[in-house]
């Protein structure tokens, strides 16, 4: 990385970058509309870091660093696990993890009026959607998807919650499956919600179950995906025995 | 306001209905059994009397330090001990700095009482003068990290840190005998503490749900369990303390349960810290014979015993071939860090009747050939032929501190300090048939197997 040319875009993808790095040149490219995701910043013509980190790529024209870490920097679009903090007239305060707590309207439900805004208590579990997130403002959550519908968003029963980082809960939705996911499903059934803000609630019929896959995924931070294979075989064989 | 509130950690209603659930079935959220300890790590620090304990995810770090002071009015034949805990607000969201909270000082009065109440250390050994100066224990606990249970982690933190503690021992003198001298760790061996058992504490956490009981809660546990109490016991079946403090009421025929199931994990936990500090009292005596190598009849107390020089080798070889590899790459590390503040002793006294032969010094060595070197009164007056062989035996009992790098450079060799613990007995084998070292050993070498190193050790012995 370091003796490569710097005007290229493409020798920077999938590099690690530290704050600091130009890592675009606008002036190179015209014509171009380019989004900019977390951890970029925009400097007249030069695109630097603010993050140490990968930086991602995708098509056609996303841009953004990737890090892991055990707080949340709340991200416009990100699916997110909340807890419910303390409901006001207006918004619910829903604890996300980040630097701020975030506000989710009492109407931003799929068919939420004034006159059936849900009563939720202290504790509670959602899945959301973050909807605005300006540095130095609550971040905005909504509990549907960008065209109104309900969209699997909304209040988690049962199961167990827990944290991991970022970076794992990355991993969890990445697709093709991610190893640890794909070798616990072959052999158990359960439900599982991963929300980037580094929360993963799992629900399954029995407890045992819940405790297995809650105990693998945060096993598997560190494993590559062969290890993560072998590690939930060892564990599935010491249960079955 | 805002950020403590954001930061403030929360539980959700389903972890709180999980952890019911799933103990119900008798299991737990971090697959244990319900009776099951976590994992504990007992390591120490540089110091004598500091230790730091982890509990799986709990991390407490224990200080002891004396002082001279005057006793009670009441008790002019004894010492004190007193325990101070620090709630670090790295430890947990909920923990502020400044004045101890309840749970601080809960914590601190359960440790306390499990060592004054059953008169685990012995005060009266404490008094120097009676009614005059007595020596004042103070333990000092820092919660590094909740993971829950801090008591029972405290409390092994505490009694560990008490067992490697070592207070310096003063003589009265004086016409009238009434002058007290207090002696440094250089002229006269510090003293242990006289501690006659180790009261360990044990917490059991009751639920709501029938009859559930745990042994060493999480924190996760901890916020949804409906009360508990600790136990303290020790392994001869006594019970020094029970706390219980509020909570969910319990019956008669769980207590005697939990007494029982106290006195058993006692025994584990006592068998853990005594061979721990076993470790580091052997680490501490092949760090006592380095240290005075350069000097003369030496007073040095292994385990409390007084051994005379050869005495002193001997147990050394035979605490050699015992360490395990482990231990000897964690002296290595620990001789490293340690290289800037012992090197200078060490360094100091044998620099000064080698710097006429040595030209090339390892890197650590090079920096300390000042000061300190001037001072030492005995490597003066030894020729260095005899200091070489008292060296090079002495060397032998350590290979794998970084004093070897001298020795080899005696040589003019050019090996890396750290990973000298092979090459340098080779280096003392061959000072006595003559240099013919090749200077490319690598820290294979110095990892060499123990039947090798004792194969050496043995040899050397001879030889010398």
């Amino acid at each position: 990385m370091e003796d490569k040319p710097s005007s290229s875009p493409m020798s920077f993808v999938d590099q690690i970058v530290v704050p600091g790095d130009v890592v675009l040149d606008l002036s190179t490219m015209t014509n171009q509309t380019i989004k900019l995701g977390g951890g970029l910043r925009q400097d007249s013509d030069a695109i630097s870091v603010m993050k140490a980190g990968k930086l991602r790529f995708s098509k056609p024209n996303k841009y953004w660093v990737e890090s892991s870490q055990k707080r949340y920097v709340p991200c416009v679009g990100d699916s997110v696990l909340g807890i419910v903090v303390d409901s006001k007239a207006e918004n619910f305060l829903v604890d996300i993890k980040g630097p701020a707590l975030a506000f989710l309207p009492v109407l931003a439900f799929e068919g939420g009026t004034r006159r059936n805004i849900p009563k939720f208590e202290g504790g509670t579990l959602l899945y959301v959607r973050v909807v605005k997130a300006n540095p130095g403002m609550n971040p905005e959550l909504s509990c549907t998807d960008a065209s109104g519908k309900a969209a699997e968003f909304g209040v988690l029963k049962d199961g167990y919650m827990f944290e991991c980082s970022t970076g794992l809960s990355r991993m969890l939705l990445s697709s093709p499956t991610c190893p640890v996911l794909e070798a616990l499903g072959n052999k158990l059934s359960f439900e599982i919600a991963v929300g980037l803000n580094g929360r993963v609630w799992v629900n399954a019929t029995s407890p045992s179950t819940v405790i297995i896959v809650a105990n693998a995924i945060m096993n598997s931070e560190t494993l590559s995906g062969l290890q993560q294979k072998i590690m939930v075989d060892r564990l599935l064989q010491k249960i079955q025995t | 306001m805002d950020a403590r509130l954001t930061n403030a950690w929360r539980m959700t209603v389903n972890e709180k209905k999980f952890i019911e659930t799933a103990l119900a079935s008798d299991l737990r959220i971090d697959g244990r059994n319900p009776l099951e300890y976590r994992k504990i790590t007992i390591k120490f620090g540089r110091e004598d009397g500091s230790s730091e304990v982890q509990l799986g995810q709990t991390h407490v770090m224990g200080f002891v330090t004396s002082q001279l002071v005057q006793p009670y009015r009441d008790r002019p034949n004894e010492g004190s001990l007193s325990i101070f805990t620090e709630f670090s607000p790295m430890a947990d969201p909920s923990f502020e700095p400044g004045r101890p909270g309840e749970s601080a000082v809960e914590l601190g009065r359960i440790i306390d009482r499990g060592l004054r109440e059953s008169r685990a250390v012995d005060t009266e050994s404490l008094c120097v003068l009676a009614g005059k100066l007595v020596w004042a224990i103070r333990i000092d606990l820092h919660i590094l990290d909740n993971g829950g249970n801090l008591v029972d982690a405290a409390n092994i933190a505490a009694l560990v840190a008490l067992l490697t503690f070592r207070r310096p021992e003063c003589t009265l003198g004086g016409e009238d005998g009434q002058q007290v001298m207090v002696h440094p760790p250089e002229v006269k061996e510090p003293l242990p503490l006289i501690v006659h058992h180790l009261p360990i504490a044990v917490t059991f956490a009751f639920f709501n749900s029938e009859h559930t009981m745990v042994v060493d809660p999480t924190h996760n546990e901890e916020a949804v369990m409906g009360g508990r109490m600790t136990v303290t016991a020790n392994t001869n079946g006594d019970i020094c303390a029970i706390q219980k403090a509020g909570g969910e009421g319990v019956t008669q025929s769980d207590i005697m349960r939990c007494l029982r199931l106290a006195s058993r994990n006692a025994e584990s936990i006592t068998k853990k810290i005594n061979d721990a500090v076993e470790t580091y009292n052997t680490e501490r005596a092949l760090r006592k014979i380095k240290r005075h190598s350069a000097s003369v009849a030496v007073d040095v107390s292994i385990s409390g015993g007084d051994v005379r020089e050869p005495e002193n080798k001997f147990f050394v070889h035979k605490g050699i071939s015992e360490l395990s590899r482990d231990q000897m790459e964690r002296l290595n590390l620990v001789s490293e860090e340690k290289c800037t503040s012992q090197s200078s002793d060490i360094n100091g006294g044998l620099s000064s009747s080698e710097q006429g032969r040595t030209s090339c010094q390892e890197g650590n060595a090079t920096n300390f050939l000042g000061g300190p070197s001037s001072w030492d009164p005995y490597s003066k007056g030894v020729d260095s032929d005899s200091l070489k062989v008292s060296l090079a035996s002495l060397g032998i009992s350590a290979p794998d501190k970084h004093k070897r790098g001298e020795q080899k450079s005696t040589q003019a060799m050019e090996d890396k300090v750290p990973e000298d613990a092979k090459p340098a007995t080779s280096a003392t084998d061959t000072s006595r048939t003559g240099p013919q070292m090749s200077g490319e050993k690598t820290l294979k070498d110095a990892v060499k197997p123990k039947d090798k190193r004792r194969k050496r050790a043995s040899s050397s012995m001879n030889a010398s």
